[in-house]
Order: structure tokens, then C-alpha cells, then sequence
């Protein structure tokens, strides 16, 4: 693929990483920081990516490794409060304005029960169900069987509806 | 990788498709576009090493690195004073103190860096260690406002040294003004007692990078340096 069309088309996931990015950070200087990260990576290991195959996931996998190599450490020594939300998160959520307020409370409670989730759940729930990815995309991603990443799902949605039951 | 998309699991009582109609997108602010369209761009042609040599001010600089240390302990220091100019100071008077007393003299560097990333806390998982413009020196270990980390010593091909500090950042926070756009980030620049700094943060860390290039031309090339340490630099905080 030639530089400048490698350069067009992955600009073309910019939005999808950032919001991979935030919901990874829940910090939205850190997920610009990671994003930048990204392409930088990207751009310097371009000459590794394999023409004709799936751009969007291979920066995803980029951006995770990067976030995992550099964020995570700092994730787990975050403070967490006793429901596990790590302290002083806000939730990422704000774009009530407008709308009723049951409507942004079911907002607020997923994006709060999302923040509980672990990384290996959070990443492969989000990837298949919100980015569209195929399975054999997000175990490429996350480093393992696609049986994995199918059990992931499933548990992360599990686990969400029982945070989503104790919010309500 | 495949690319076929996948479609929506459907043995989860709607929990997908919750998801994906109820949880707010995050789309790219603009600021970051921007950025990542600089990232993307070609690389520009470089300059002649000749465009970039101008006669350094010798005599200015040792004036300053004199005035500096000589009035460095009369400056005020109130308690509970803004952060970033503590560490800043602290900078500056590491490097004036180096480079009055010669310590950044060459080492063999690939001995002292990994001395140093194991005393410091703060590892390199990729270095940049010059070219022909600007050589990595030294390296070793140092302590600054109460943060242990590493220094890094880099010398230009016009003799000027330009030290690279990484602390541990704590919740130091940069301050928008002062911010200038180089390259791809967008850095703190400060001009104080007669050096350059460049701080930004990268990985939680605070980095400070200081000069004696203070020039509008000597700042320019100060830039460049900068953008040389910060694409192939790559720290982190090991605890």
C-alpha cells in the first residue's frame, strides 16, 4: 500500500480509537495521548502491515498493546472505591443535555457499569458489539482463540447486567 | 486479519444492542485531528547541516550559566509555589551545575544508560542516541523536587549541550500558556535566566528537555532537537 493511502485510510478510524481510547483510560488527555501514541506506532511500523488485510483492527491492536504497555500499570494502581469504580472517575457520559432523565440515567448506569469492567472484558465486549469487528478480528486483537474471546463476551455481558441490576 | 464484520451477538437479551444505541461515542476532538493529520503528514525534507550552524554565543552563555549559579540561592522560594517552576528550577540548576563543572563529559554510554534506567526508575524502551547534528553523551540517574529520575546528556555538533530530564509527573499539571505547536505535540516552551526549556508530559511522566539555545535561530534548532528526542524516545516509570 503507498504511504498516502495508507496515511488516508487510517485517518478514517480516528474516531473509533479515540473512543476505544477513552473508554480504556477514562481520561480524556490520556486517550488523546494514547491515540497520538497510536499513529505514531502505526506510522513507524507501517512496513509491517500486510496490504489486503484489516487496517481498523490492526491499529486497534496497536492501540491496545500500547495502552497495555503504558496505561495499565498506572490503572492498577489507581485508588478504587469500594464498588470497584476507581475514585474520582467521572463518567465519561455528556451528552445529557437535552434529554429526559431516565434517558441519561441508563447512560450514566452503563457507562458506570462498563468502568467495572477488566480490560480483557471491557476491550473484546466493545471491539465485536460496538465497533462491528469480526470475532476472528478481536481474538487477532487480544491475542487469543476466538473460543476466548466468545467466552469474554458473553461473561462481560453477564456481569453487566448484574451492575446495571444493582444500579437499578 | 479478516475483514468481514461481525454480526451483533444475538443470545444476550439485547445487552448489544444496548450498547451500541445507549453508550455515548466519543468521536476525535478537533484538537486531535489536528495533531494526528501532523502525525500522518510526509516526513518534510531536512535542512542542510550548514542552514542549521550558526556561531554559538560562548561568552553569553558562560555570563549566564555564571550569573545563574552565583544568584540561583538568593532567588525567592515560597513554600507550596507553582510546581512546574520548582521542577523547573530544579532543571536549570542541574544543568547549570553539569555543564559549569564539565559533568557532562562523554561516558560510555552504553554502559551508563542501563546503570541509569536501573537507578532512576524511569526505563527507556526506545532512546534516541543521535545523529549528525546531536549525540547522546551520558546518561545517568538524578533526583529533582523529590522525584527520582533520569538525565540524559546530548551534545550538538556546535558544542552546545542540551540536557533531557524525566521525572516521575505525579499530578503536575502543564499549564496551557506557554504552549507552542512543534511538530506533532504541543510542548511548554519557557525562556528563563538565560536558558530554553521544553516540558511536556509523556507516559505520566514530566519531561523537561533544557538548553542554552535561546536565540529565535538557536531555538529553532533547540525545536528540532526536540523532535528528534521526543519521535524515538519512548520512557517509562517502572514502579
Amino acid at each position: 500500500m503507498a504511504d498516502d493511502e495508507f496515511r488516508q485510510q487510517a485517518l478514517q478510524h480516528l474516531d473509533a480509537l479515540h473512543n476505544l481510547a477513552v473508554y480504556l483510560t477514562r481520561n480524556g488527555s490520556e486517550a488523546e495521548d494514547l491515540v497520538q501514541e497510536t499513529y505514531v506506532r502505526a506510522m513507524r511500523f507501517s512496513h509491517r502491515f500486510q496490504p489486503g488485510t484489516h487496517l481498523r483492527a490492526w491499529l486497534f491492536q496497536i492501540l491496545r498493546n500500547t495502552f497495555l504497555t503504558f496505561y495499565r500499570l498506572r490503572e492498577r494502581e489507581s485508588a478504587l472505591s469500594e464498588d470497584g469504580v476507581p475514585e474520582g472517575d467521572a463518567p465519561m457520559f455528556h451528552d445529557a443535555a437535552g434529554r429526559d432523565s431516565e434517558s441519561a440515567g441508563a447512560h450514566m448506569d452503563l457507562d458506570r457499569a462498563l468502568t467495572r469492567l477488566p480490560e480483557e472484558f471491557k476491550t473484546p465486549l466493545l471491539l465485536a458489539e460496538v465497533e462491528g469487528l469480526a470475532l476472528e478480528d478481536v481474538a487477532r486483537i487480544m491475542d487469543c482463540p476466538v473460543g476466548t474471546v466468545k467466552s469474554r463476551i458473553f461473561r462481560a455481558k453477564e456481569r453487566l447486567r448484574g451492575y446495571l441490576k444493582d444500579y437499578a | 486479519m479478516t475483514s468481514e464484520k461481525m454480526e451483533p451477538q444475538e443470545d444476550d437479551g439485547g445487552m448489544g444492542r444496548l450498547l451500541r444505541e445507549r453508550l455515548p461515542r466519543h468521536p476525535a476532538p478537533p484538537v486531535l485531528r489536528a495533531a494526528v493529520v501532523e502525525a500522518l503528514m510526509p516526513e518534510r525534507p531536512r535542512q542542510p547541516w550548514w542552514a542549521l550552524w550558526l556561531p554559538p554565543a560562548f561568552s553569553a552563555v558562560a555570563t549566564a550559566m555564571i550569573m545563574l549559579l552565583f544568584l540561583a540561592p538568593s532567588l525567592p522560594s515560597a513554600p507550596g509555589a507553582d510546581p512546574v517552576h520548582l521542577v523547573t528550577r530544579a532543571v536549570l540548576a542541574e544543568y547549570a551545575r553539569s555543564v559549569f563543572w564539565g559533568e557532562t563529559r562523554s561516558d560510555v554510554v552504553p554502559v551508563a544508560l542501563p546503570r541509569a534506567m536501573e537507578e532512576s526508575g524511569v526505563a527507556l524502551s526506545w532512546v534516541f542516541t543521535g545523529d549528525e547534528d546531536i549525540q547522546l553523551i551520558n546518561a545517568k540517574p538524578t533526583y529533582l523536587e523529590g522525584r527520582r529520575g533520569i538525565e540524559l546528556a546530548y551534545q550538538d555538533s556546535a558544542g552546545h549541550t542540551v540536557t533531557y530530564i524525566i521525572v516521575p509527573g505525579g499530578s503536575v499539571a502543564l499549564p496551557e500558556r506557554g504552549r507552542v505547536q512543534i511538530d506533532r505535540w504541543r510542548p511548554v516552551v519557557r525562556k528563563e535566566n538565560g536558558f530554553s526549556l521544553i516540558l511536556w508530559r509523556q507516559q505520566g511522566l514530566l519531561c523537561v528537555m533544557v538548553s542554552d539555545l535561546v536565540s529565535d535561530d538557536d531555538l529553532a534548532r533547540f525545536k528540532q532537537y526536540f523532535v528528534k528526542v521526543r519521535s524515538s524516545t519512548e520512557p517509562y516509570a517502572v514502579y
